[in-house]
């Protein structure tokens, strides 16, 4: 079986680290997020969903979006309060959190005025900001305790 | 080749042949597609329940016979909750008729940005009626539905159809497989909870139907799950997700959100009563007592007090149901409601049987309990038993000694399914469990058919029963159990849904409009007039469902189709232009006929017919 050398000397099957690097990878990566990468991706993402709905208004454009929205920012708040579960249910639970999240900000904005596009885009920057500090918060936290 | 690779190899086929299975069920489902029908049961392909119930058959046998990873076995069960709570929003054109169509035609005026500060009627009302509808649970499912038809960028109807039946088909199975978890049952019996959930019948419709009352059991569902997990922990972060979902199970409806509530003021009592030192004091003893008759309170006094709300209900205790009812039809509403007046075992068995297997096993599982004194999960049986009381206590309170609710009280049967079904996987799994135990000590090497031909005939008989048994009676019933519920979960008997005629002429009349309108007609066209333009457009005047004048306009059209009653209309809602709608099959052909040769005789313009002329739309404008 074909073998990599890892840091410490020892061998793993590369198979395995394939494996690996699918899911916990990009979730370490964002998780990071590094000089606000994927912060930064999350507000293009809000940026490119108001483009869309101002002028394209195409399905494919949107559901893209919403896929890369959810997924940075869900795994930002899994990791940020459910880091000892395992990768599915801290994704489901992050997943949980964000609908949450952009449902109670949402419901705020409309009731202080109401939800058409430039304040839903204010509601999902409100969302991504909580998230990325929530993520980074609980991050020194967890490693703390 | 290696009997474990062999083996993985026959498992990752059964996973495709499910999934294939599960794909083919979408694709029969989207060819049921029906423009006009009176229930899913009507139009559905005849090879869909085979299809269906060949999937449930192998998705059993991988959850219970494998040792597939759990995560693997969660999907599958993902999406065939999904497929099971999609049959409303794939098949009829525009779901379920009434309730969610109602909501979406409110939903709609905040996504067409004609309504400020939410649905609460602001600023026409008092300050304390707007700060209580404010958060009612339409408002939180209006914001949800918005943002993500916004975010896709596709019209809040195709969004608000689907998305309950796709967060239920993902978050309850999850949920249920959690909860089992926390009660300290095998990752097995767990991930079967997750699919058995399918199982019960008013769980599979309030997962199909987009209202916030599904929004709010969803929550629910998860504070019921903290509140186990806060009743074995000390860790305060679950404590404040026990309040979190609570509150937004609240935010969502307020039934789902005072059950949440008054559970959670029983799991606080469940914890004081736990952290003292055995055995219990009579302050313990007091304390649980009282939180349990609280709890059961909550709900019925709640509903009292909903009239100081501005709310159009007018619920109150009474005792003339007893008084009035014969004492075995009071005991069949308390056990079993409104289907004590239809009795049908096909119908009352798939509702019942799930409840049932789950009390009779939490009554074993304590009983076995209270002589081994240390058994770990003990606290979370005893609260989990009191819950199902309290919901079973609460039920026969709203039927049988309150009147005027403004809700049905079989909706609390989705909270005593979810309590009960834990406990239906655990049944389930023991059952399983000691098959296999028994299989193992009759002959130890036997584990499948091929290796039958060690044995004697006698020995090789009983053996091959047992495997028959265990591998497809079990999945079998299990199988015809989970697929009955669907015949009792979605309607068979049902008005004629809102058909794709209805709906056209609706957008028909939108595109081609510039000015404003009113359009007499039926409450089936108001609500796909709702669904489309949304309700009381003042530019596109549809009027509300319970609206006295539209039902009189209607009605005085159909007995003299004239331009008068149009000008009526016209001045009541400040518009220039009216349209009266009529459709066959909601007048009948005789009528429908009888009404259209009047309107011709009158002089009423033909604006447009659809359906091949089931429908007509006459026309008229101010002079």
């Amino acid at each position: 079986m074909e073998r990599m050398r890892i840091q410490n000397g020892s061998y793993i099957p590369v198979t395995n680290m394939n494996q690996g690097k699918d899911l916990s990878t990009i979730e370490k990566s964002v998780t990071q997020d590094k000089k606000f990468l994927y912060t930064i991706i999350s507000y293009s993402v809000i940026l490119a969903t108001f483009m869309n709905l101002s002028s394209f208004q195409s399905p494919f454009i949107g559901f893209t979006a919403t896929i890369i929205y959810f997924l940075i920012n869900a795994i930002f708040l899994g990791n940020a309060f459910f880091q000892k579960e395992n990768a599915f249910f801290r994704l489901a639970f992050g997943v949980l959190l964000l609908v949450m999240l952009i449902g109670f900000v949402g419901w705020l904005v409309m009731i202080i005025y109401n939800l058409d596009v430039i304040r839903f885009t204010l509601a999902l920057i409100i969302a991504t900001t909580l998230s990325s500090i929530l993520n980074r918060r609980m991050k020194t936290k967890n490693a703390a305790s | 080749m290696p009997l474990a690779d062999q083996g993985s190899k026959l498992l990752r086929i059964s996973e495709l042949v499910c999934l294939s299975l599960m794909a083919l069920a979408f694709y029969l489902l989207i060819a049921s597609r029906a423009g006009e029908a009176y229930t899913v049961w009507q139009v559905l392909h005849p090879a869909f329940i085979p299809t269906l119930f060949t999937a449930t058959f192998l998705l059993l046998s991988i959850l219970l016979f494998t040792s597939e990873k759990t995560t693997y076995k969660l999907l599958l069960i993902i999406v065939y909750s999904i497929l099971v709570h999609s049959f409303f929003s794939i098949i009829l054109p525009a779901g379920d008729f009434s309730g969610q169509q109602i909501v979406l035609g409110r939903t709609r005026r905040v996504f067409d940005n004609t309504v400020l500060h939410g649905l609460s009627g602001w600023p026409t009302r008092t300050i304390g009626i707007f700060i209580v509808e404010m958060f009612m649970g339409i408002n939180l499912q209006a914001a949800l539905t918005t943002i993500f038809a916004r975010m896709l960028s596709i019209d809040i109807f195709y969004v608000h159809l689907s998305y309950i039946p796709i967060l239920w088909g993902v978050f309850v199975p999850i949920a249920s497989f959690l909860t089992t978890r926390a009660i300290g049952a095998s990752e097995k019996a767990a991930v079967l909870s997750g699919l058995l959930v399918s199982a019960f019948p008013y769980t599979v419709y309030f997962g199909a139907i987009s209202v916030p009352n599904s929004l709010g059991f969803i929550f629910f569902f998860y504070s019921l799950y903290f509140m186990l997990k806060h009743l074995s922990s000390n860790n305060h972060r679950t404590a404040y997700w026990m309040v979190a979902f609570s509150l937004f199970s609240f935010l969502s409806h307020y039934l789902t959100g005072i059950m949440s509530f008054s559970l959670l003021l029983l799991t606080i009592a469940f914890k004081t009563v736990e952290s003292e030192k055995r055995p219990a004091s009579n302050y313990s003893r007091i304390l649980l007592i009282s939180s349990f008759l609280t709890c059961v309170s909550l709900l019925p006094l709640s509903f009292i007090y909903l009239r100081y709300f501005g709310t159009s209900a007018n619920p109150a205790f009474t005792l003339d149901k007893l008084y009035e009812l014969p004492l075995l039809e009071s005991l069949g509403i308390f056990l079993i409601g409104a289907l004590t007046y239809s009795f049908s075992l096909e119908a009352i068995l798939p509702v019942i049987i799930g409840p049932l297997i789950g009390l009779c096993w939490m009554i074993y599982l304590l009983y076995r309990l209270k002589r081994d004194v240390n058994a770990g999960s003990r606290v979370q049986f005893y609260f989990l038993f009191a819950a199902f009381l309290t919901i079973l206590i609460d039920y026969g309170i709203l039927k049988l000694f309150m009147e005027g609710l403004p809700l049905n009280a079989e909706r609390l049967w989705v909270i005593r399914d979810f309590i009960a079904v834990p406990f239906v996987a655990l049944a389930v799994y023991a059952v399983v469990s000691s098959f296999q135990t028994f299989l193992r000590a009759r002959s130890p090497q036997t584990t499948t058919v091929a290796c039958l031909k060690a044995l004697s005939k006698g020995n090789a008989l009983h053996v091959l029963s047992l495997l028959l048994t265990l591998n497809v009676l079990i999945p079998v019933l299990l199988s015809g159990w989970m697929t009955s519920s669907l015949s009792v979960g979605y309607p068979k008997v049902a008005p004629l849904q809102t058909t794709w005629y209805e709906l056209e002429a609706v957008r028909y009349i939108q595109e081609k409009t510039p000015e404003k309108y009113v359009v007499i007609c039926d409450i089936w066209t108001i609500y796909a007039g709702e669904m489309i333009v949304g309700i009381n457009n003042p530019r596109a005047y549809y009027f509300g469902e319970s609206n006295r004048t539209g039902y009189d306009l209607y009605a005085s059209m159909k007995q003299d189709p004239s331009s008068q009653w149009m000008l009526l209309a016209m001045n009541y809602t400040s518009t220039a232009v009216s349209y009266f709608i009529v459709t066959e099959p909601r007048l009948g052909a005789e009528e429908f006929n009888n009404v259209v040769s009047k309107a011709s005789q009158n002089d009423l313009q033909v604006y447009a017919t659809f359906g091949n002329g089931k429908l007509y739309v006459f026309y008229a404008e101010k002079q």
